[in-house]
């Protein structure tokens, strides 16, 4: 096993954006240095954390990342990581896990938006709540996660699962507009209440445990199930998804 | 005061007549010169082939839809990052790379000029705004006038006065070069979901028909004196048997101006396809390239296919929303309210391909059949048919025989039975690339007299040395060597000033943008027409006053004045 402690230092400027996507576990194998981005200036990792390395391995499957301090503006943590662990003590910003291939990422607070975005593998936890994107595709791309599995304790934000291709999405609480917008495959799972829920979706499985306000009219009412409405669409699209619906809020267009 | 002299350069100029002479070249404030002091700067070309800058007379860079292909395909904007460094900005994308990507790649393989294929009149600021930040080639505009009803009206009445006050009076205020036509009539079709397949099909709404446009264009163009001719698009791009529509819009002009062609048809491999469905298409290069061959009075482009990503975008509408159906994957769509449209939808060309592979032969037959290299200009469309990156290759397959015969065995095979590429022995001279690269497309777009694509006493000292010495190499045998030396120049220069050298940036300087200012005679001012007034206000969704490009998008405009007959 080895451990990697890496402690925010104060910061001058700590509403300045701090690219990070080198702080994968296979990086700190060996002892070559690493570089961040602080908004314009280009930093050594060391310059900007505390980093503390113990034990010693040579495969990435047996590292811990623990990232601490104030991490909430720290971007792209674990992009493209394919095995090891990253566990956030605080807040993470943007695009923590992008094209993550494998491993796991534990946040015990928030995450910033795009939490996850086409990732492929792997999985990610969040004990608190995640920005707008988590799970979603990037602007301008087709398909968003493909596989691997997201776990929200909290609440989410908007575009939830936007393009959401495979893999699973589950939230315990709220989420905000638009979750599975343009879904074409995988699971998304929210316990609570969504808005306007699965926009133009093709194929997989949308859950919604709480209310559905604003519910489009595009969706076709097929049946009940496990005392939820069984909703199949949308079919402004031909799409052949599934959309399970614990309450749809009265006055909505399809009741 | 600032001097270079060039010394032991290989010239070839072919508007001057040199022929490949190792001459000096001297140069004072960013012109050509006769002598200059024995104090300055001296640059040794040490025998190298040195031709003036590169002019790209078709390709897609600055604008709304350029920049709709970098929106909508985050993959291309990961690829092809550059860091800031020296002189040059961070860049990013490969296929619509950013404005800097582009002009620095493009630098670096000698081109110091650049007109870019579309710009739709409402939408015009967005490309002088990104003219302005490509630092390292002068620019220009082709207009959209496909779709745009004051045309049509005029069209319709059959009158050319009236045609070409509305072409002078748009150019002027968008700040444009020339007139485009892409699918005259089927892209306004395409705003009421229809297309037309030819070009004597009527405009749905309006009693005119394709040709009708552009011959009243083509008239209009000459009336007015502009610089360049109508600049087309035919319709039917990339339609199985389209050929045919291709040879009738051929027919059409008449040669109508002695310093240069009346039509230029622009990537002409979309509009060579012959059979009647993407099974059974075959090439009809041969039959274009005839008709070509029998009309100084036009000129054609390229539009070469290279395998490899790239992202397809056009004001054609309808051809963009067939190829969606093909994909299925991402698909811009875009209307222009009265003037055009637009379509954008990435594609990967593919060797294993045969439609893909004919396309690719197609366009290296109608640079090896048309017999006049000033009537055939190399480009693909940039980034239509491959990203202009891609220039060199197609530089050393029209030179090389044996390269590509190579190519051809690659290929799918159907493309040799299908088209008549493997019984072409043709190799392009370096003269002849000279003319396809810059002093073709100098003549094509009527800008020798600005001192573009030569090197003639007063020119702009717009230079390319490229590391190849030509009496010293055999093009058919070392056209690796030939694509290298194309692909990075030894040194580019811009207005007396070494921009690029060894592929890094040097400096950039202060572009221009040529537009044209048409001078109308007050009688045919169309701001002083009620009826043209009242109907812009009625049924454009901005003013008047508003759709004027202010003079401060065009700082370093050249303002290229022109009068009617
Ligand atoms: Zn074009």
């Amino acid at each position: 096993m080895m451990q990697v402690t890496l402690t925010m230092k104060p910061r001058a400027k700590p509403f300045l954006p701090i690219e990070a996507e080198m702080i994968v576990p296979m990086n700190f194998i060996g002892s070559r240095e690493l570089f961040v981005w602080e908004g314009n200036k280009k930093r050594r990792l060391e310059d900007v954390f505390t980093v503390r390395k113990e034990g010693n391995v040579n495969s990435p499957e047996n590292i811990v990342v623990i990232l601490r301090g104030d991490t909430g503006r720290v971007k792209r943590v674990g992009e493209y990581m394919s095995s090891g662990i990253i566990t956030i003590e605080g807040d993470i910003g943007m695009h923590c896990g992008n094209f993550m291939r494998g491993g796991n990422i534990v946040i015990h607070g928030n995450a910033d938006g795009w939490l996850g975005r086409e990732m492929r593998a792997g999985s990610i936890l969040c004990h608190g709540n995640a920005g707008d994107y988590c799970g979603s595709g990037y602007r301008g791309e087709k398909r968003g996660m493909r596989g691997g599995k997201i776990e929200i304790m909290g609440d989410a934000g908007d575009y939830l699962g936007e393009y959401l291709t495979g893999g699973e999405i589950h939230v315990h609480g709220n989420a905000g507009m638009f979750a599975g917008a343009e879904m074409r495959g995988g699971t998304l799972k929210i316990d609570g209440d969504v808005r306007i829920p699965a926009a133009n979706m093709s194929k997989g499985t949308c859950i919604i445990g709480g209310v559905a306000h604003e519910m489009l009219p595009t969706f076709e009412k097929t049946g009940e199930k496990n005392g939820m409405v069984v909703f199949h669409g949308d079919v402004a699209n031909k799409g052949k998804g599934e959309l399970m619906i614990r309450q749809v809020q009265e006055n909505s267009a399809l009741q | 005061m600032h001097e270079i002299l060039i010394k032991n350069a290989f010239v070839i100029d072919p508007i001057q007549g040199i022929h490949g002479d190792i001459m000096d070249i001297s140069v004072r404030d960013g012109r050509i010169v006769d002598k200059v002091s024995g104090t300055c700067e001296v640059i040794d070309a040490g025998g190298n082939l040195t031709l003036p800058g590169g002019i790209d007379s078709h390709t897609h860079v600055c604008g709304t839809k350029v920049n709709f292909g970098r929106y909508m395909s985050p993959e291309d904007m990961r690829a092809g990052r550059t860091p800031r460094r020296g002189a040059m900005y961070h860049t990013s994308g490969y296929t619509v790379p950013t404005t800097y990507g582009n002009s620095y790649r493009y630098s670096k393989m000698g081109y110091t000029t650049l007109l870019e294929g579309a710009m739709a009149p409402m939408e015009a600021r967005h490309t002088h705004e990104e003219f302005a930040a490509t630092p390292m080639q002068d620019m220009l505009a082709n207009t959209l006038f496909d779709g745009n009803w004051n045309l049509f009206e005029a069209v319709g009445d059959k009158d050319i006065r009236q045609a070409a006050a509305v072409i002078g009076w748009t150019l002027s205020a968008v700040r444009g070069f020339g007139v485009k036509l892409t699918n005259p009539g089927g892209t306004e079709a395409w705003g009421f979901g229809d297309d037309l397949s030819s070009i004597d099909e009527t405009v749905p709404n309006w009693d005119i028909t394709p040709r009708d446009i552009i011959d009243t264009s083509i008239k209009a163009c000459e009336f007015l004196h502009l610089p360049h001719s109508v600049h087309l698009h035919c319709n039917n791009l990339g339609m199985p048997g389209n050929y045919r529509t291709t040879l009738q819009t051929l027919d059409i002009p008449s040669d109508l101006n002695p310093d240069r062609q009346t039509l230029y048809l622009t990537h002409v491999q979309f509009h060579s396809y012959g059979g009647s469905t993407w099974g059974d298409i075959s090439s009809e290069a041969e039959k274009v390239a005839s008709s070509v061959n029998t009309k100084p009075q036009v000129v054609i482009d390229m539009g070469q296919v290279m395998f490899g990503r790239t992202m397809t975008m056009t004001a054609d509408g309808p051809m963009e929303f067939r190829l969606y159906t093909l994909h299925h994957n991402k698909w811009s769509n875009h209307d222009v309210e009265l003037e055009t449209g637009s379509g954008v939808i990435p594609v990967y060309y593919s060797r294993k391909s045969p439609v893909n592979s004919i396309m690719w032969a197609i366009g290296l037959e109608l640079a090896l059949l048309v017999k006049n290299p000033w009537q055939c200009m190399l480009t693909t469309d940039n980034p239509n048919g491959a990203p202009f990156v891609k220039y060199p290759e197609i530089i050393g397959l029209l030179m090389s025989n044996l390269y590509r015969e190579k190519e051809l065995d690659q290929v799918h095979k159907l493309t040799t039975d299908r088209t008549s590429l493997g019984t072409i022995d043709r190799e392009l001279s370096f003269e002849d690339i000279a003319v396809m690269t810059r002093a073709g497309q100098a003549k094509a777009l009527g800008i020798i007299d600005q001192g573009k694509g030569h090197l003639k006493e007063g020119a702009l000292a717009d230079i390319a040395i490229y590391p190849v010495k030509p009496d010293q190499t055999d093009p058919s045998l070392q056209y690796e060597e030939v694509i290298g030396a194309f692909q990075q120049t030894l040194y580019t220069l811009k207005d007396g000033f070494v921009v690029n050298r060894d592929g890094e940036v040097i400096r950039g300087i202060p572009n221009r943008t040529f537009w044209v200012n048409a001078n109308l005679p007050d009688d045919m001012d169309v701001m002083k027409s009620p009826r043209f007034v009242e109907k812009f206000s009625r049924y454009y969704s901005v003013d008047l006053e508003n759709y004027m490009v202010q003079d401060d998008y065009v700082e370093r405009g050249i303002e290229m004045n022109t009068h009617v007959a």
